[in-house]
C-alpha cells in the first residue's frame, strides 16, 4: 500500500470569487466507508472532483492513494469513480459501455459486471435505461475496475429508496470482498447512515466533523431539562445546540465525562440529528458554540 | 483507443466517406461534357508553344461555356473546413457539454494519451480522406490546369497536398476551440473564423512571398495577361526610372494625349512607360504546394500541442 486512500491539506478550489472548497484538511482511512456529507453546495463533489484531478485546486494538495491525481493520472485506474448524475454515453449500448471501460482500463475483471447487470439487455442503448439501471451499470463499471478506492458523488439522488437501498447492498457485497476504501458523498443522510462507519461533513468553511460512526455517537448525548441559565455542566465538554421550547431546554452536547446533575434527562443521539445540528451553524444561539469544533478522533 | 475512436467516431467517418463518394460521381457526371468539348475544339491543339491560330477564340469559349462549374468547383475550398467543424470542435465540446467527460477522463486512460490517440487517429483519417478529395478534384480540374494553370488561388486551394492539410488544420483548431469554448456551437462558429481566416491570412500575405516573385516588362501597350498558367500578382505601369505611375498620372497622360490629338498609346510609348508583371510562374506550383501544406501541417501540430497541454489544466 503506497499511502492512505485519500489526503487533503488545506484544499481549496475557488470558482472565480466563490470558494467551491475551503480549507479542507482530512485523511480518509484505509477500508474505511465514508460518509461525505453536508448540505449543498458544501463542497463535497468539488472534493471529489480534486480527488479525480477533474478539477485543479486552487491551494493546498490532495493524494490518492499516495499520488497526485492531476500530475499522475494513473493512479486513476485504481480509483472507481461515479459523478453525480452517472453520466455515460447514451447512443452507447450497454456491451459498448463495457467494452469502452474493457479497453481503457488494464485491470478490467470480465466477471464482476454480469453479476450486477442481471435483468439488463447487453444489447440495449444507455439512452435507453432507467435511472436505476444506469446507476447499476455506472457501479458495475466503478468495480469491475477493481479499484483500491471507490468515489460516488450523489448516487442515489435520482433513484427510489429501494433502487438505491440495492444498489448500496451490491456495493457493500462486493466491497467486502476487495476491502476497497469508499467514498458515498450524499446529502441524504439517511441513505449513508446505514453503511458507513466513517463520517466527514463539510460546510462552506472547511472539514466540520471527521470522525468514525461510533466514536462520533459515543461522545455525544442529547440532555432534556427545565430551562435555567447556563453555567458548565459537569461532563460536558462543548454545547454543539441549544433549542428552547417552553419550559424545555434541550441541549445536544459532547461529554467528557459521565453526567452526573439528575435534572438532566441524558439520552444518545440518532446521527442524523447529530450531523444536521452541526450542518446548520447559524441556529446556534450562543457565539461559543458557533465556532469551529476541533473534533478529531481518529489517528 | 483505436476501439474507442472508432466506436464514437464511426457516424463522422460514414457521412465523410459518403460526401466523398458524392463528390466523385459529381466529378464524374460533369467531367464527361467538358471532355467532349475539349476534344470537339481540338483544344490540346492550343496549348503552349505550339498554338495554332483561332486559338485566341477558342479557349475563351470554352471556358465561358463551363465557367460556372469552375466557379462551383472552386467553392470546394470550404470543405476542409468540415473537417474542424463536424469532427474537431465536437470532440471534446460535446464530451463538456453531456459531462461524459467525467466518465471517460476517470478511466484508467490519461486524459492527454486520450486526446492524444483520438487526435492522431481522425487526424490520419482526415488526411487519408482529404488526400482522396484533392485527387477527384484534380482530375475534374484537368482542361482547365493545362488551359489557365493552377499555380492562381482557383487552382491551388482545392487541388494537391494543401487540402488535407487545410483539413488537419482544420481538425486541429476544433479541437483547440472545443476546449475553449467547451459548446458545440460556439466552438464550431470559432472554428470556422479562425481557420477563414488563418487561410486568408497565408493566401494573401504568404503565399505570394513564398519564393520571390519574378517580373516581366513588357511594352506598355502590349494587350492580353501576358502567360498563362502563371499567378500573376501585379500589374502596373512605370516610368522610365522604375516608379510606379498612378492611375490619376495615367489618365492625365491619357486626357493630354487626346487634347494634343495624339494617339495615347503612342505617347506613352514615347514617354518611356512600360507595364511591369510581377508573377509566381507556374512552374512553382509543386514547391509552392510543399511550402503551403507544410505550412499547415505545422500549424496543425502546434495547435494540438496546445490542446494536449491545456487538457490537463483546464477546470471542468
Amino acid at each position: 500500500m503506497s499511502g492512505a486512500p485519500l489526503v487533503a491539506d488545506g484544499l481549496g478550489k475557488r470558482y472565480g470569487r466563490d470558494w467551491g472548497l475551503r480549507d479542507c484538511t482530512l485523511t480518509i482511512p484505509d477500508g474505511a466507508i465514508v460518509g461525505l456529507t453536508g448540505a449543498n453546495a458544501a463542497g463535497k463533489s468539488t472534493l471529489l472532483a480534486l480527488a479525480t484531478g477533474l478539477l485543479a485546486p486552487s491551494e493546498g494538495s490532495v493524494s490518492v492513494l499516495g499520488r497526485d491525481p492531476l500530475r499522475d493520472p494513473s493512479v486513476l485506474a485504481d480509483v472507481g469513480f461515479v459523478a453525480q448524475g452517472a453520466p455515460l454515453y447514451r447512443s452507447f449500448s450497454v456491451a459498448e459501455t463495457i467494452e469502452f471501460v474493457r479497453r481503457t482500463n488494464s485491470g478490467w475483471d470480465d466477471e464482476i459486471v454480469p453479476d450486477l447487470l442481471t435483468r439488463i439487455s447487453s444489447r440495449a442503448k444507455v439512452g435507453s435505461l432507467s435511472e436505476g439501471e444506469r446507476a447499476r451499470l455506472a457501479l458495475g463499471l466503478v468495480l469491475g475496475k477493481r479499484p483500491r478506492l471507490v468515489l460516488l458523488d450523489e448516487p442515489f439522488a435520482s433513484l427510489d429508496p429501494l433502487a438505491g437501498r440495492e444498489l448500496l447492498q451490491l456495493l457493500m457485497d462486493h466491497v467486502a470482498e476487495t476491502a476497497a476504501t469508499v467514498v458515498i458523498a450524499s446529502h441524504v443522510i439517511a441513505d449513508i447512515e446505514r453503511v458507513c462507519d466513517h463520517i466527514v461533513l463539510l460546510t462552506g468553511g472547511g472539514v466540520r466533523l471527521e470522525s468514525n460512526v461510533e466514536v462520533l455517537l459515543d461522545s455525544h448525548r442529547l440532555l432534556t431539562g427545565p430551562r435555567r441559565p447556563l453555567g458548565s455542566i459537569r461532563g460536558v465538554r462543548e454545547i454543539v445546540r441549544e433549542r428552547h421550547s417552553g419550559r424545555q431546554l434541550t441541549l445536544l452536547v459532547v461529554t467528557d465525562g459521565p453526567i452526573v446533575d439528575p435534572s438532566w434527562t441524558v439520552e444518545p443521539v440518532g446521527l442524523e440529528d447529530l450531523l444536521l445540528a452541526y450542518m446548520a451553524p447559524e441556529r446556534l444561539p450562543t457565539p461559543r458554540t458557533s465556532e469551529k469544533v476541533p473534533l478529531r478522533w481518529h489517528g | 483507443m483505436a476501439w474507442v475512436t472508432w466506436r464514437q467516431h464511426r457516424a463522422q467517418l460514414v457521412g465523410a466517406v459518403g460526401l466523398l463518394v458524392a463528390l466523385a460521381l459529381a466529378a464524374l457526371i460533369t467531367r464527361l461534357p467538358i471532355q467532349s468539348a475539349f476534344n470537339r475544339d481540338s483544344l490540346s491543339a492550343c496549348l503552349p508553344p505550339a498554338a495554332r491560330t483561332g486559338c485566341d477564340l477558342i479557349v475563351p469559349h470554352f471556358e465561358n461555356e463551363f465557367a460556372g462549374w469552375v466557379a462551383a468547383v472552386r467553392g470546394l475550398a470550404v470543405l476542409p473546413a468540415l473537417a474542424g467543424l463536424f469532427v474537431g470542435a465536437p470532440l471534446l465540446a460535446r464530451e463538456l457539454e453531456h459531462e461524459t467527460h467525467r466518465f471517460a477522463w476517470t478511466q484508467g486512460v490519461t486524459r492527454r494519451r486520450w486526446l492524444l490517440s483520438k487526435t492522431s487517429l481522425l487526424a490520419a483519417g482526415t488526411l487519408l480522406l482529404g488526400a482522396l478529395a484533392s485527387g477527384v478534384v484534380m482530375w475534374w480540374r484537368g482542361p482547365f490546369d493545362t488551359l489557365e494553370g493552377r499555380i492562381g488561388p482557383s487552382g491551388f486551394d482545392i487541388e494537391g497536398l494543401v487540402v488535407p492539410a487545410y483539413a488537419l488544420f482544420a481538425l486541429a483548431l476544433g479541437v483547440l476551440c472545443g476546449l475553449i469554448f467547451r459548446r458545440s456551437v460556439a466552438a464550431m462558429t470559432a472554428t470556422l473564423v479562425a481557420f477563414g481566416a488563418t487561410r486568408f491570412l497565408v493566401l494573401e500575405f504568404l503565399r505570394p512571398h513564398f519564393l520571390t516573385p519574378l517580373h516581366r516588362i513588357v511594352a506598355a501597350t502590349a494587350t492580353g495577361s501576358q502567360g498563362a498558367g502563371n499567378w500573376v500578382l501585379s500589374d502596373t505601369l512605370v516610368d522610365g526610372g522604375g516608379r510606379q505611375i498612378t492611375a490619376a498620372s495615367e489618365n492625365l497622360a491619357v486626357l493630354h494625349a487626346q487634347q494634343a490629338r495624339i494617339d495615347p498609346h503612342s505617347y506613352i510609348v514615347t514617354l518611356g512607360w512600360k507595364r511591369v508583371i510581377s508573377y509566381q510562374p507556374a512552374g512553382r506550383f509543386w514547391t509552392f504546394q510543399l511550402l503551403e501544406a507544410g505550412l499547415f501541417v505545422a500549424l496543425a501540430a502546434a495547435v494540438v500541442l496546445v490542446a494536449v497541454w491545456l487538457v490537463r489544466r483546464t477546470p471542468t
